[in-house]
């Protein structure tokens, strides 16, 4: 997915968590083959962009876990990134091929254009485990939410919050991708439910805070009085558009897990918004990371993971766990599972510098 | 002797035949009814002022331009030319006064461009091609010109060569040349002519255009004259003084204005030993009211003199003075703000001075637009009585100073070079061949405006590749020979001979 | 009467001239060797072993449709313009081949034609409008980048579709480097089109506009064989890019736009146009590859790869330029 930020928090974030990284990386290669009992996993990540907050918390989160147990004695991992040149996140594959990795988590830059690489690792033998952009090589395995579920649920809880009448805007995400597909697709199904609901109109915003505030401020004034907001992405930055077109109050909202949008769901700017916060999750990585770990220990079937959404409502909304009024706007607050029955925890560490968490992490795998 | 000759008259048709052209950019006319005719056998040439309309005769008979009325015959048959390629099927090949040379390409690939030798397959036969341009070279008496190497590393000169060559080898019946000799040496000019006679002897047609007079007198069979887009008459052996009449429409007094005694010796710029590419040991001082002449074949340093002056070359070794105090010139900008202010105004303005196709007047202000803007904004009243006065005062035509300063002739084009160093009250002025491809009058006119710079209490370093115009309009002369100051000439012994003397003289023994 | 210029002989054995004027060339392979030491070092210090013949394959098919981009984009260079559509032209052949491409030969080779041919037809689009329509070639081709780009997401709106393994096999087969047979051949085609006269016509016209039609060559027809050259030469990157694939993906050669362009000046060729050689060029594109490798096997944080890459990019075009010059000084 891809949310651009600005330059100086890529680097920030980018630098804090290379310190953390760089112990990993640069440790004498014939030390940590004397030190461990076993043979450690060499698990590597490939993943294409890295110029948004959220993919800087994936990795960041990746990092973390590889220095937590059980992680830290049984895996030896690695991260490279490609931007988002098929060609450049190929090569680096087949450098890891080269490398004789066991397994390679990835975060592809095309759906398609990997699968012959791809193809060419499982048939040496090496575990492919990909996540969030996923591929749709048949041999790798996938680890993903259900982005039709996003979209659905988003719409439903508008849905209802409007009684089905009303007139909404859609904002959506980057064209061409699966992942804005499905999650319109998923909308759309509600709204044929409501014939009450009128779309008057549907836009993308990039999943950019700053570029779904430039299109919104742009739309704003020929739109009539709108109900409610159903947004993929750079919540926070629609918002600020009606702020600024003195459209207030608010209407009830379905967005992504920006800081800032469950700012404005505890009171921010003068205003507070109903909402509904859902993201796609950054520790997706870990969980790809752990499945990769327990199919190579030979302790998990070989088989693809859908993990439920971690959302929040008004109701459950916590500063401190779930916002963080004094991080910035562009912060995915979604890096740990806020859920009831979470899948794993992390600390805020571990998601802005990669640093790892105190204890050990457990990963809770759906049943096999 | 100054039979007024129509063009019709002997059994054979003229060559080359223009009648009743009219051609016009945008609002100015270059071209307004000119009659034209060249013979086979004869070399003519064409004279008149810049803007006079030579160069768009020239480009309509070698099928460059077409004009908006008017006929053009070739051996009788009128022709409609749509591109060069038609004149030549019609052996009337033209040496255009810009270069039309391929920089990046070698001097074989552009002798043959578009006729490459071809191999089995019809692709270029890359050694053969250089061969054949060796040869053809070769048979022109060229052997100082490398045909493998790349136009863009050659000089000036050999570029012109190289532009003529590529016209002779196709062996027209009919050579157009506009301004050939502008860029060459004597040595070359020379060349050229006997090269134009021997085609003449073989019965061809060249037809020329100069400004350097004596060049006409001495190979010219007849002299169409032209003023103001129109032809004034066809001559044969016309006297310069009349010709400068008819081409200007008024009489000349004299070419070079008087020059009065330098009084007293105060000096304004000083090289000590100075020292770096293309130059070595050259010192001189240049003192107030002074016209300071640089003399001497074209590249012998003089080119790199200037420009090390100017900062925009490094000085290897030795010292420069203005006003007594030493410079340390990392750029043009420590000389343009060094005390007394060094200016430079180069050969080539295209590329070295004007931004051609911004207004005349932002040219003018270039260099003190900080003086003339408040808090970053150019104060438009003061920009414009500034510009206003400056123009009148340097006589710089131009239809008005929002025209773009590509638009304005090559006499014009150097007064607003000048125009902008005395706005930014530069006192030291480089003047490098100002005068180069400028028409008779303008020149007289680019004198007279030295006189009065220098009356005016500035100093002129002067570099020209013509020794009369050294020889009459400087003080002293320094000529220049493999970079280093070979004489130092001062009246009485000053003389275009002596300067010509002392650049040729046998190399130095180092 | 034979005229005779006083001037003493001066001339240079064509192969010094040939060294001083291809000194970008030169340079573009010594910095390609220089890298393919260095990762062979790399690689040694990690693995205690040398790069066999898949790390061999791998990195040809991987360039394939760079280097063929490379060559398109190098012609428009030529002419001293700048093909920024050539990411769009990638991703809509991609498409086209991914989604109607059977496995039958028939079906191959047709579709191949096709593919080049709408290749052609974008490249003569941008062509018109550059050529006869004189408009400035960046904008034209980042307009028309956003339009192929739009049209690629018609056709294929989901990344998918389907390579026939054959075809993959043709163009790259995954287990030797016969890929390397075609870069041979578009070096051969490049020698061929370089001694042609519409090569020749259209250096020319990147030399200087002016002087080239005073030449009496056409411009117009130059510029517009240029550019569509351009989208053939994508459109065989497209098709490249979906072998190696085996899908199709209609955002997958936006990454090319830049690439090539970077590949193009690594290569030697000179943006002022009149410049430089297609087999500079793939050269270029090579050496953008093997960064990749060194930085991955050198363990240099993939952070700074950007960086490095930026660096690479300075020294060539300085180094290239100084070491042009010097060679060819003569006074």
């Amino acid at each position: 997915m891809t949310r651009h930020f600005t330059r100086r928090e890529v680097l920030h974030a980018g630098a804090t968590g290379m310190a953390g990284a760089a112990t990993a990386w640069l440790a004498p290669a014939t030390a940590r083959a004397a030190d461990a009992p076993a043979k450690k996993f060499k698990i590597a990540l490939s993943n294409s962009y890295i110029g948004n907050k959220w993919r800087i918390e994936m990795e960041n989160v990746f990092k973390a876990a590889l220095e937590m147990e059980p992680f830290k004695s049984q895996v030896e991992g690695s991260w490279f990134n490609s931007g988002n040149d098929v060609s450049k996140q190929s090569q680096q594959i087949s450098n890891l091929i080269a490398q004789r990795v066991d397994a390679i988590v990835v975060n592809a830059a095309s759906p398609t254009a990997l699968n012959g690489i791809l193809g060419q690792a499982t048939s040496r033998g090496i575990l492919v485990v990909s996540f969030d952009n996923v591929v749709t090589a048949p041999t790798a395995l996938k680890v993903n939410t259900d982005q039709l579920e996003f979209g659905r649920k988003l719409a439903e809880w508008l849905a209802k919050k409007i009684n089905g009448t009303g007139n909404i805007i859609m904002v959506t995400g980057v064209a061409g991708t699966t992942v804005d597909l499905d999650r319109n697709k998923g909308a759309d199904a509600v709204w044929a439910k409501y014939p009450g609901i009128k779309v008057v109109n549907r836009y993308t915003g990039m999943w950019d805070s700053s570029t779904a505030e430039r299109n919104t401020a742009a739309l704003l004034p020929s739109l009539p009085k709108i109900d409610g907001i159903w947004c993929q992405g750079g919540t926070d930055g629609v918002l600020k558009a009606f702020i600024n077109a003195k459209r207030t109050p608010l209407p009830p909202t379905a967005g992504e897990a920006e800081n800032g949008f469950r700012k404005f769901m505890i009171g921010y700017m003068g205003q507070k918004v109903d909402g509904i916060s859902i993201g796609q999750p950054p520790f997706l990585s870990v969980i790809s990371l752990e499945l990769a770990r327990r199919v190579l220990a030979g302790k998990y079937p070989k088989k693809d993971i859908t993990i439920p959404f971690p959302y929040v409502t008004n109701d459950t909304v916590r500063p401190g766990e779930t916002v963080f009024p004094q991080l910035p706007d562009s912060f995915f607050t979604d890096f740990t599972d806020g859920g009831a029955s979470p899948m794993l925890k992390l600390c805020v560490d571990a998601a802005l510098d990669g640093k790892a968490c105190p204890g050990t992490l457990s990963v809770v795998l759906p049943s096999a | 002797m100054t039979e007024s000759e129509p063009a019709a008259g002997g059994v054979l048709p003229p060559a080359v035949e223009a009648t009743g052209l009219v051609k016009s950019f945008g609002g100015v006319r270059a071209l307004a009814g000119a009659d034209f005719a060249a013979a086979a056998g004869e070399v003519h040439a064409l004279v008149g002022e810049n803007g006079a309309g030579k160069s768009t005769l020239i480009k309509i008979l070698g099928g460059r331009l077409r004009p908006d009325a008017g006929s053009v015959r070739f051996g009788g048959e009128a022709i409609e030319l749509h591109g060069p390629d038609q004149a030549h099927l019609r052996g009337a090949w033209t040496v255009f006064q810009e270069l039309t040379l391929l920089p990046w390409m070698t001097v074989a690939e552009n002798l043959l461009l578009r006729h490459e030798p071809r191999g089995a397959l019809g692709f270029i036969h890359r050694r053969r091609l250089s061969r054949d341009a060796d040869a053809a070279l070769e048979r022109l008496g060229i052997r100082h010109i490398d045909p493998d190497a790349l136009v863009e590393d050659i000089a000036l000169a050999e570029r012109q060569i190289v532009e003529i060559a590529r016209v002779v080898i196709k062996n027209p019946d009919i050579l157009l040349l506009d301004e050939p000799t502008s860029s060459l040496g004597e040595h070359e000019v020379a060349w050229l002519f006997d090269l134009i006679r021997g085609l003449r002897a073989r019965g061809k047609c060249v037809v020329f255009t100069s400004h350097r007079w004596n060049e006409i007198a001495s190979i010219a069979d007849r002299i169409t004259i032209f003023r103001n887009g129109a032809d004034v008459g066809t001559y044969r052996g016309i006297e310069e003084s009349e010709a400068v009449t008819l081409m200007t429409g008024q009489r000349l007094d004299t070419l070079f204005p008087p020059l009065p005694p330098l009084a007293a010796a105060t000096p304004m710029l000083e090289a000590r030993d100075l020292a770096g590419q293309g130059i070595d040991e050259v010192g001189f001082t240049l003192h107030r009211g002074e016209i300071l002449g640089v003399g001497g074949l074209t590249g012998h340093g003089h080119r790199e003199l200037f420009l090390t002056l100017f900062g925009a070359q490094r000085a290897g070794r030795g010292t420069i003075r203005a006003g007594g105090k030493a410079l340390r010139l990392r750029g043009p900008r420590d000389a343009i703000r060094a005390g007394l202010g060094i200016a430079l105004v180069p050969e080539d303005r295209k590329t070295e001075g004007l931004l051609l196709p911004m207004a005349v007047r932002d040219n003018l202000t270039l260099a003190i637009l900080d003086r003339i803007s408040r808090l970053g904004v150019v104060r438009a009243g003061r920009e414009r009585e500034m510009t206003r006065q400056i123009a009148q005062a340097l006589q710089i035509k131009a239809p008005s100073l929002l025209h773009p300063a590509g638009g304005l002739s090559g006499g014009n084009q150097q007064k607003v070079l000048v125009g902008r160093w005395l706005l930014a009250e530069s006192r030291i002025l480089l003047l490098y061949d100002v005068t180069r491809g400028v028409d008779i009058a303008t020149k007289h006119e680019i004198y007279q405006l030295m006189l009065r710079l220098v009356d005016e209490g500035r100093a002129i370093l002067f570099y020209s590749s013509d020794a009369e115009e050294l020889a009459h309009l400087c003080h002293r002369v320094l000529v220049m020979r493999e970079g280093r100051i070979a004489a130092s000439l001062a009246r009485p012994a000053l003389s275009a001979e002596a300067i010509v003397a002392a650049a040729v003289r046998e190399p130095l023994v180092a | 009467m034979s005229p005779e210029l006083a001037a003493p002989r001066r001339r240079r054995s064509l192969s010094v001239h040939i060294v001083g004027q291809n000194a970008g060339l030169l340079l573009v392979f010594a910095m390609l060797a220089a890298a393919v030491a260095l990762y062979c070092l790399f690689y040694w210090m990690q693995q205690r072993s040398f790069p066999g013949n898949f790390e061999l394959t791998s990195t040809v098919d991987n360039t394939m449709p760079l280097a063929m981009a490379a060559i398109g984009q190098t012609i428009v260079v030529l002419t001293r313009g700048l093909d920024l559509s050539v990411g769009g032209i990638i991703d809509l052949t991609n498409a086209l081949a991914a989604v109607h491409m059977q496995d039958s030969l028939g079906s191959m080779l047709g579709w191949t034609v096709l593919v080049l041919l709408a290749g052609a037809a974008l490249g003569f689009l941008n062509g018109l409008l550059v050529g006869v329509g004189r408009l400035q070639p960046i904008v034209v081709t980042l307009a028309t980048l956003s339009i192929f780009q739009g049209l690629a997401i018609r056709v294929l709106p989901q990344p998918g579709g389907a390579i026939p393994p054959g075809y993959t096999a043709l163009l790259v087969n995954m287990n030797q480097p016969w890929a390397l047979l075609y870069l041979v051949l578009c070096a051969g085609l490049w020698l061929a089109f370089r001694r042609s006269a519409i090569g020749v016509a259209i250096i020319a016209v990147g030399n200087d506009e002016a002087a080239a039609r005073a030449n009496g060559i056409n411009v117009v027809r130059s510029r517009v064989i240029a550019y569509t050259l351009s989208g053939v030469f994508a459109a065989a990157a497209g098709l490249f890019l979906a072998a190696t694939a085996t899908a199709g993906d209609a955002t997958s050669g936006n990454g090319f736009t830049l690439s090539s362009i970077v590949a193009v000046v690594l290569g030697g060729v000179n943006l002022f146009g009149g410049r430089g050689s297609a087999i500079g060029a793939m050269a270029g594109g090579f050496v953008t590859t093997m960064i990749v490798n060194i930085l991955f096997f050198s363990r240099i944080d993939p952070l700074y790869q950007s960086f490095y890459e930026g660096l690479f990019l300075i020294i060539a075009v300085v180094v290239g330029g100084g070491i042009g010059r010097m060679l060819r000084r003569r006074r």
